[in-house]
């Protein structure tokens, strides 16, 4: 079973070897470059204020080749587990149906049960395997960048904890291959046909990527929710909109800020508690200068009520993710070893 | 024969129209917060002096939906090529020899040539209308941005429509991929006569063509423009001294229009690449950093810069549409070549 397994699989593992072996020759020749840099602006030896001198590293490579690398990374991280899904996982048991080879394989001296478990299990154990040299090899080389991000701001999108990069770091990636190769393979299953499978694959892969990060992610485990005065002088945002002839209204925005820490909601409420939407004062209507609408504000004593994902919890959340796509794969292989079972060579 | 195209095409076009109407519904109804948003900040009706408003109305947008759609929209360009590659072009000839139903196609009244003419013609028309589609849906989503990043004087928000991605993602070379795409994915099948390793192969050159394309060969499709300016050590990107040798790297501050920079070298007057030696006032600890920069600017440095103004945009997107249309071409005569001497 594992040699006929292996038999059949042989040239996916061919391609995947040989590329892993470009990205770790890519990602080792460049890697050191990065360590350099952000040694000569001296970030390992900063201890307070480490905010501008991070700002500085990550401004200077934006244009380069090595931010560039920075988002194929991201870019690759996702795109595997989709591809894993589609060519290695669709086709398995689709293939054999379509061409008939299914009444050969299913009439071994191997029962069924023990064929789709074997190939569930060995080439899942591949898919696995593959992401996480992959994630090993990118985290490793990102390792730089995601510290000196760490260090500032709360607003970028490249944050360890946002969710573009969180799913692209960590153990997170091992379990978006177990779960896309099990979907892979569950499409093949039911609708035994490898083309349509893989673009099935492909479309429901995506669709519960983004779900996930938008929707699930961010309350795996509940956020942390704090206040803080709002400052109208260094609030990120201070809008006043009219809807029509309706009166005006103003959307605030304050510039509550954790390092590393994912921001997910920042309202601005009133000394009583509710949101505050205006109506705005006369000191922010009237053409006079903006530093009398930003004290007329602070005035109002409005405070910002924050909930948001501390840094310290990226390997719990990390995890947590993780159980959820492999109880998502392990059900899904139940649902196809049983579909298997039953169905009449 | 075109009815028995669609027959065949039915699902995949089915399929394509879903997906262009659910971007055309998430680009709509996140389309007019933009450009209400590009009003309110006083894009649309100012004329000198915008790059205030344009900062303004870019720090609203960093981190919110819009930045994601932005990038998510343009991700979705380069994709869409590729997976037409692989879904519509690699199968289409493949399926049939693989399954053994090309007997059948190829002994009826219509002629080999003009089975395979008619499929490449007919779905690569569709390949090319799909991604022209998205194509004007995004630019049109995306125009508050590009207008703000050209009135805001061009760096704000990273937009730059003349360098890579958005060059590849905007305007009409997408049009080129898809065709070189689909004429890929067919010719790979025809060649290998197996649905899915065509379609691993379909993605491989073509990811590895639009890698390459970008970084070696379009930078030189019209020879670039070269401009020197005096180099200023007070506004300089990156002054860099490595201490076995005291070689200096120095990289000037490029504020022309909005432009793609190619190279950005620093010359000294006799022509040659400035790498210092670094003078006395930059390796002394205790002198103000002022005074390297005092005596970098004494050196009468130049700045040699190489790139493709922005006013080169559609120039370079026919070009590129050409080239891509020209390859596809070539594709769809292999295939039609060997279809035709294949034994049915």
């Amino acid at each position: 079973m594992v040699w006929l397994t292996w038999r059949q699989f042989r040239w996916q593992a061919i391609a995947a070897a040989a590329f892993l072996a470009v990205v770790a020759i890519v990602l080792g020749v460049t890697g050191p470059g990065l360590v350099t840099r952000y040694d000569q602006i001296g970030l390992p030896s900063c201890h307070t204020a480490c905010a501008a001198l991070a700002g500085h590293y990550i401004n200077d490579l934006e244009f380069t080749t090595y931010g560039k690398l920075f988002y194929a990374g991201l870019v690759v991280m996702y795109l595997v587990p989709a591809l894993i899904g589609i060519f290695w996982g669709a086709p398995l048991i689709s293939r054999e149906f379509e061409a008939g080879t299914f009444r050969l394989a299913w009439n071994q001296s191997v029962t069924r049960t023990r064929w789709t478990l074997g190939k569930l299990g060995l080439i899942g154990l591949a898919s696995v395997a593959t992401a996480g040299l992959l994630s090993l090899a990118i985290s490793w080389w990102a390792s730089p960048i995601d510290h000196a991000l760490s260090y500032g701001q709360s607003g970028s999108h490249f944050l360890r904890l946002s969710p573009l990069v969180f799913g692209a770091r960590g153990v997170a990636p091992l379990a978006y291959a177990a779960f896309a190769f099990a979907l892979g393979v569950t499409a093949g299953v039911l609708i035994r046909r490898a083309v349509p499978a893989m673009a099935v694959t492909l479309v429901v892969f995506a669709a519960v990527q983004i779900l996930m990060a938008t929707l699930v992610q961010p309350h795996l485990i509940p956020p942390v929710q704090a206040t803080a005065p709002f400052n109208a002088n260094t609030a990120n945002e201070v809008v006043m909109t009219s809807n029509g002839n309706g009166p005006l209204t103003m959307i605030l925005k304050g510039n509550y800020s954790r390092p590393g820490a994912l921001i997910l909601s920042n309202q601005t409420i009133t000394a009583s508690g509710r949101v505050f939407d205006g109506p705005p004062g006369h000191a922010c209507t009237a053409n006079v200068p903006q530093q009398d609408c930003n004290n007329w504000l602070n005035s109002l004593h409005l405070r910002q009520l924050v909930s948001y994902q501390p840094a310290s919890r990226f390997w719990p959340l990390q995890f947590a993710e993780t159980g959820v796509y492999l109880v998502l794969a392990a059900g899904l292989g139940a649902l196809c070893t049983w579909q298997i079972r039953r169905r009449r060579p | 024969m075109i009815w028995l195209s669609w027959r065949q095409f039915r699902l995949q076009a089915v399929v394509a129209a879903a997906a262009l109407a659910v971007v055309a519904i998430a680009l709509l109804s996140t389309g007019a917060h933009l450009s209400a948003l590009f009003d309110s900040n006083g894009l649309a009706t100012c004329r000198t002096t915008c790059s205030t408003d344009a900062v303004n109305f870019n720090n609203q947008l960093k981190g919110s939906t819009t930045e994601l759609i932005f990038y998510g929209s343009t991700f979705l360009m380069y994709a869409v090529p590729g997976l037409i590659g692989i879904f519509w072009g690699a199968p289409l000839v493949a399926r049939e020899l693989e399954s053994g139903t090309f007997r059948l196609a190829w002994n009826q009244s219509v002629t080999k040539s003009r089975w395979i003419a008619v499929k490449l013609g007919l779905i690569g028309l569709a390949a090319m209308a799909t991604i022209g589609l998205l194509s004007l849906m995004t630019s049109w989503w995306a125009s508050p941005l590009y207008d703000a990043a050209q009135k805001g004087g061009g760096n704000s928000f990273s937009i730059n429509k003349i360098a890579p991605p958005l060059f590849g993602a905007t305007g009409i070379a997408p049009v080129g991929y898809a065709a070189f795409a689909f004429a890929l994915g067919v010719a790979a099948g025809v060649l290998i006569r197996r649905t899915i390793p065509a379609m691993a192969v379909t993605l491989v050159i073509f990811a590895a063509v639009q890698v390459v394309m970008p970084l070696l060969i379009q930078p030189h499709l019209i020879s670039p423009a070269r401009l020197t300016a005096p180099f200023n050590a007070n506004t300089a990107n990156e002054i860099m001294i490595s201490s076995p040798g005291n070689t200096m790297t120095v990289v000037g501050n490029f504020s022309g229009p909005a432009a793609w920079v190619l190279s950005d070298e620093t010359i000294t007057p006799s022509g040659k690449v400035f790498t210092g030696p670094a003078g006395s006032a930059c390796l002394s600890s205790t002198a103000p950093p002022q005074q390297c920069n005092n005596w970098l600017n004494s050196q009468h440095l130049r700045q040699l810069i190489t790139y493709q103004p922005a006013s080169r945009y559609w120039p370079m997107q026919w070009l590129e549409l050409a080239i891509y249309l020209v390859v596809a071409a070539g594709l769809s005569v292999l295939c039609v070549w060997q279809v035709r001497r294949r034994r049915g």
